[in-house]
C-alpha cells in the first residue's frame, strides 16, 4: 500500500465518484421508469425458492424488477423493522410475517401501511381468513401458508391414531421432539386433543389446565427444540423417534431417505400461515398490490406449493395440483392456533409455560 | 499500595494532577469523551430500557416502572402467585460458569506446567496451536459436539457397538441412567444433560485457560523446585508446598475471569441444556428477540446479571487482596 502516493488514491477515488455522478445523471430517466420492490422471506432454501421461481415470473408478467431481502423469521424481523421505521428508513417494502407478527404489529401501530385492496382483485381466491383488516383498513394478505404436522421413525413405532398416544410412556419414553417456545402450537394441540380447541385459551383456568396436561408429556421428550435445524438433525441422527415438525420438511426428509413419516392424526396438525405487510415507511404502494394479486393467483399458489413446499391458500379444486402433490403440502384437518389469546395474554402464557418446562 | 496512602506524596501529586489535568489538549478530551460514550452508554442505555412498560399484546414503552425487577424475583403473577424461576435460571447461569470454569482451569493447569518444560520451539508450537484453536466460533464447537454426542454417530454409538449398552443392560445400571435421564429405552443418550453443557463450556474456554496460566507458569523459577527435589521432597509435595503456592493467585484469577465470562454463554446452554435447566442469558433472548418483544423484563434481567457478575469481580479482588497482603 504505501507504493501508492495519497494523492493518486485520491484522484482514482475522485473519478470513481465522478464516474458514479455521471451515470445516475445518464441513468436518471432510465431509472425513473423501472419500477422496482423489496422483498423480505425468510432465508435459506425457501428464499432461494422465491429468487429461483416466483420473482423472476413476476418481474416477466409486470416488469418490476424484485430485490430479495433476508428476513430470519418473522418475531425478529419485527423488531429489526420497528428500530428501522424509527430510524426513518426500512430495508424493504414488503416483509413476510406470520399471523401473530402481523397482528402485533398492528397493535403497536405505525409500522404498516394499508394495502389497495382494490387493486389486488386475485384475493377473491382465498378465505377471507387470510385477508387481515384492522382499524386503517387491510394491512396483509396471506402468501402460503404452512403445517407442523405429528413425525415419527417409521422403523420404530406404528402410525399413532392420535396426538394422545406420544403421552404413553410404554412406548416413548425419553423420545420425542418438541417444540420449546410457548407459541410453538404444541398447546394448540393439547387444546384440540385434550380440550375444546381455541375456546379453552379464552380463560387463565384453561390456560393452565392446558399446560398442566402438556406438563405430562414431559418425561417423554427427550428434546425441546428451539432451532429447526436441531429437531432435523435428532431425528436423522435417531436421537428421538418422533414429534412436531415442518410438514414440507419432513416430507423433503424422507424423500431422501431418513427414517421420518408425517402423521396426520385424527385432531389434525396446527397449520399457520405468513402474510405479506407492507411497511409503513414504502412509496410502492403499488407495486406491492401487483406482487400480492399476482401471488394470489391460484396457479402461482400451485407453483410455491410445488417449488417451495408450502399449502396453497386457495382450495385445491381452483389449482392444478395432483391429490399427490396435495398430500405432500397439506392436510385436514387443520388446527387453527389461538392467535388472538397468544397476544392477548402473552406474558400470562409465556411465564406459565416457562415454569412448566423448568419444573419452578 | 502502602505508598500511595503516603499523606506527602498524596499531598505533592495534588497539584500535579491539576497541572496534568490542565495540559490535556482538545484532542485527547475528545478521545477520553469517545471512551466514556461507547463504555457507558451500552449499560445506560440498557439500565433506562429496564425500567420501560410492557404493553400486553403489542411492544413496550418508556417509562418508570420497577415492575420488571420484581418478575425477576417473583413473576409476573406476583402477588397471587410466586414462582422463582428467574432466580432458577440465575442459579443455573452460576451453577454451569462456576463448574466449567473450574474444570477448564484444573485440565488446563497441568498442561500448562507440563508444556512450559519443553524446549522453546515446542512450547511456541503449541502456544500458536492453542491460540489458533480460538478462532472457532461457539457454534461450531457446540456443532461438533453435538455430533459426537449424537445416537447415530457419536458416542451412544460407540456404546452400543462395542456391547456396552448390552452390558449395561445387563448389570442393570441402565435403569439408573435412564433415572438420571441419561438413556432412553434403546440405547444412552447424552443430550440434553448438564454433563454435556458443563463439558461443552469447559471446552469452549480451556484454550484460555492455558493462554492465561502460561506467563506465571512460565516465569516461575525452577530453580526453586529444584531446591526443593534435592533436600528430599516428593513430586506431590513439590507440587503442594512450592508450585500451587506461587501460582495460587494467578489460578485464582483464571477461573474467576473464565466465571465471569461464562456466565453469557448461549448457544451450548440453548442446545444442551434441557429446558428445566436454562440459565439467565438464554432467557434474556428470548425476551428480547422471542414473540413477546419484551425488551424492558431482558433488560431488567441483564442489569441482575451484570450485578452478580460485578459482585463476583469484587469479592474475588477483596480475596485476592487478603491473599498478597
Amino acid at each position: 500500500m504505501s507504493g501508492m502516493n495519497r494523492r493518486s488514491l485520491l484522484k482514482s477515488a475522485s473519478s470513481v465518484a465522478g464516474l458514479a455522478a455521471a451515470s445516475s445523471v445518464i441513468g436518471a430517466p432510465l431509472i425513473a421508469q423501472e419500477r422496482s420492490l423489496k422483498i423480505g422471506s425468510y432465508g435459506g432454501y425457501f428464499e432461494d425458492s422465491f429468487k429461483a421461481h416466483v420473482y423472476p415470473a413476476f418481474t416477466e408478467a409486470t416488469g418490476i424488477k424484485v430485490e430479495s431481502v433476508t428476513q430470519p423469521n418473522s418475531a425478529d424481523w419485527l423488531v429489526t423493522m420497528t428500530q428501522a421505521t424509527q430510524a426513518g428508513s426500512v430495508p424493504t417494502d414488503l416483509s413476510l410475517y406470520g399471523r401473530a407478527t402481523m397482528i402485533k404489529a398492528s397493535r403497536v401501530g405505525g409500522l404498516l401501511a394499508p394495502l389497495n385492496a382494490k387493486a389486488m382483485p386475485a384475493t377473491s381466491n382465498m378465505d377471507p381468513y387470510f385477508v387481515f383488516d384492522d382499524t386503517t383498513g387491510t394491512i396483509g394478505v396471506g402468501a402460503m401458508s404452512w403445517f407442523t404436522s405429528m413425525v415419527i421413525n417409521p422403523e420404530e413405532v406404528d402410525t399413532p391414531a392420535s396426538w394422545a398416544e406420544f403421552w404413553d410412556s410404554s412406548k416413548y419414553e425419553a423420545s420425542l421432539g418438541l417444540p420449546r417456545n410457548f407459541n410453538a402450537q404444541f398447546l394448540d394441540i393439547v387444546a384440540a386433543t385434550f380440550f375444546d380447541g381455541a375456546e379453552t385459551f379464552s380463560t387463565k383456568d384453561g390456560i393452565i389446565a392446558l399446560v398442566e396436561k402438556a406438563a405430562e408429556i414431559k418425561p417423554n421428550v427427550a428434546l425441546w427444540w428451539s432451532a429447526e435445524s436441531q429437531m432435523e438433525q435428532a431425528m436423522k441422527n435417531t436421537d428421538i423417534i418422533g414429534g412436531q415438525y415442518y410438514l414440507d420438511v419432513s416430507n423433503l426428509m424422507a424423500l431422501d431417505g431418513f427414517p421420518i413419516q408425517a402423521v396426520f392424526p385424527k385432531e389434525g396438525n396446527p397449520q399457520d400461515y405468513g402474510s405479506w405487510c407492507l411497511s409503513s415507511l414504502s412509496d410502492k404502494g403499488d407495486e406491492a398490490a401487483e406482487f400480492i394479486n399476482f401471488t394470489s393467483d391460484p396457479a402461482i399458489q400451485a407453483l410455491m406449493s410445488r417449488k417451495i413446499g408450502t399449502a396453497p391458500l386457495v382450495p385445491q379444486s381452483k389449482t392444478d395440483l395432483t391429490d399427490e402433490e396435495f398430500a405432500f403440502v397439506s392436510g385436514a384437518p387443520s388446527i387453527k392456533p389461538a392467535y388472538e389469546a397468544y397476544l392477548d395474554s402473552e406474558t400470562f402464557i409465556k411465564e406459565t409455560w416457562d415454569k412448566m418446562l423448568a419444573g419452578a | 499500595m502502602s505508598a500511595v496512602s503516603d499523606p506527602e506524596i498524596l499531598a505533592n501529586s495534588a497539584p500535579t494532577a491539576r497541572s496534568r489535568l490542565a495540559d490535556l489538549s482538545l484532542s485527547q478530551l475528545v478521545i477520553w469523551g469517545l471512551i466514556l460514550f461507547l463504555c457507558l452508554s451500552p449499560f445506560a442505555l440498557i439500565i433506562a430500557v429496564s425500567f420501560g412498560e410492557k404493553i400486553e399484546g403489542a411492544s413496550w414503552e418508556w417509562g418508570f416502572s420497577l415492575v420488571n425487577y420484581q418478575r425477576v424475583f417473583v413473576g409476573a403473577n406476583w402477588p397471587e402467585e410466586v414462582t422463582f424461576l428467574y432466580l432458577q435460571n440465575l442459579y443455573y447461569s452460576l451453577y454451569y460458569a462456576v463448574f466449567a470454569a473450574v474444570i477448564a482451569v484444573l485440565l488446563a493447569f497441568p498442561f500448562t506446567y507440563l508444556m512450559t518444560g519443553l524446549s522453546r520451539r515446542a512450547q511456541s508450537a503449541w502456544l500458536v496451536f492453542i491460540l489458533s484453536s480460538l478462532s472457532l466460533s461457539e457454534v461450531f464447537i457446540v456443532m461438533g459436539w453435538d455430533v459426537l454426542l449424537s445416537n447415530r454417530s457419536g458416542l451412544p454409538m460407540v456404546f452400543k457397538e462395542t456391547g456396552l449398552t448390552a452390558w449395561l443392560k445387563e448389570v442393570g445400571w441402565f435403569d439408573t441412567l435412564r433415572e438420571w435421564g441419561l438413556a432412553n429405552p434403546r440405547n444412552v443418550k447424552f443430550k440434553t444433560s448438564v454433563f454435556a453443557t458443563v463439558l461443552t463450556m469447559s471446552y469452549l474456554v480451556w484454550p484460555y485457560a492455558v493462554i492465561l496460566l502460561y506467563p506465571p507458569l512460565s516465569r516461575m523459577d525452577r530453580s526453586m523446585i529444584e531446591a526443593a527435589q534435592t533436600m528430599g521432597a516428593g513430586p506431590w509435595t513439590v507440587m503442594r508446598t512450592v508450585i500451587l503456592p506461587s501460582v495460587r493467585l494467578p489460578l485464582f484469577g483464571a477461573t474467576l475471569l473464565l466465571f465471569v465470562f461464562l456466565l453469557g454463554v448461549y448457544v451450548a446452554v440453548s442446545v444442551f441444556a434441557e429446558p428445566a435447566k436454562q440459565t439467565m442469558a438464554v432467557s434474556v433472548y428470548s425476551a428480547v428477540r422471542g414473540a413477546t418483544l419484551n425488551a424492558p423484563f431482558g433488560a431488567a434481567q441483564a442489569v441482575i446479571l451484570l450485578i452478580t457478575a460485578s459482585v463476583f469481580l469484587v469479592l474475588g479482588q477483596w480475596m485476592s487482596r487478603r491473599a498478597s497482603a
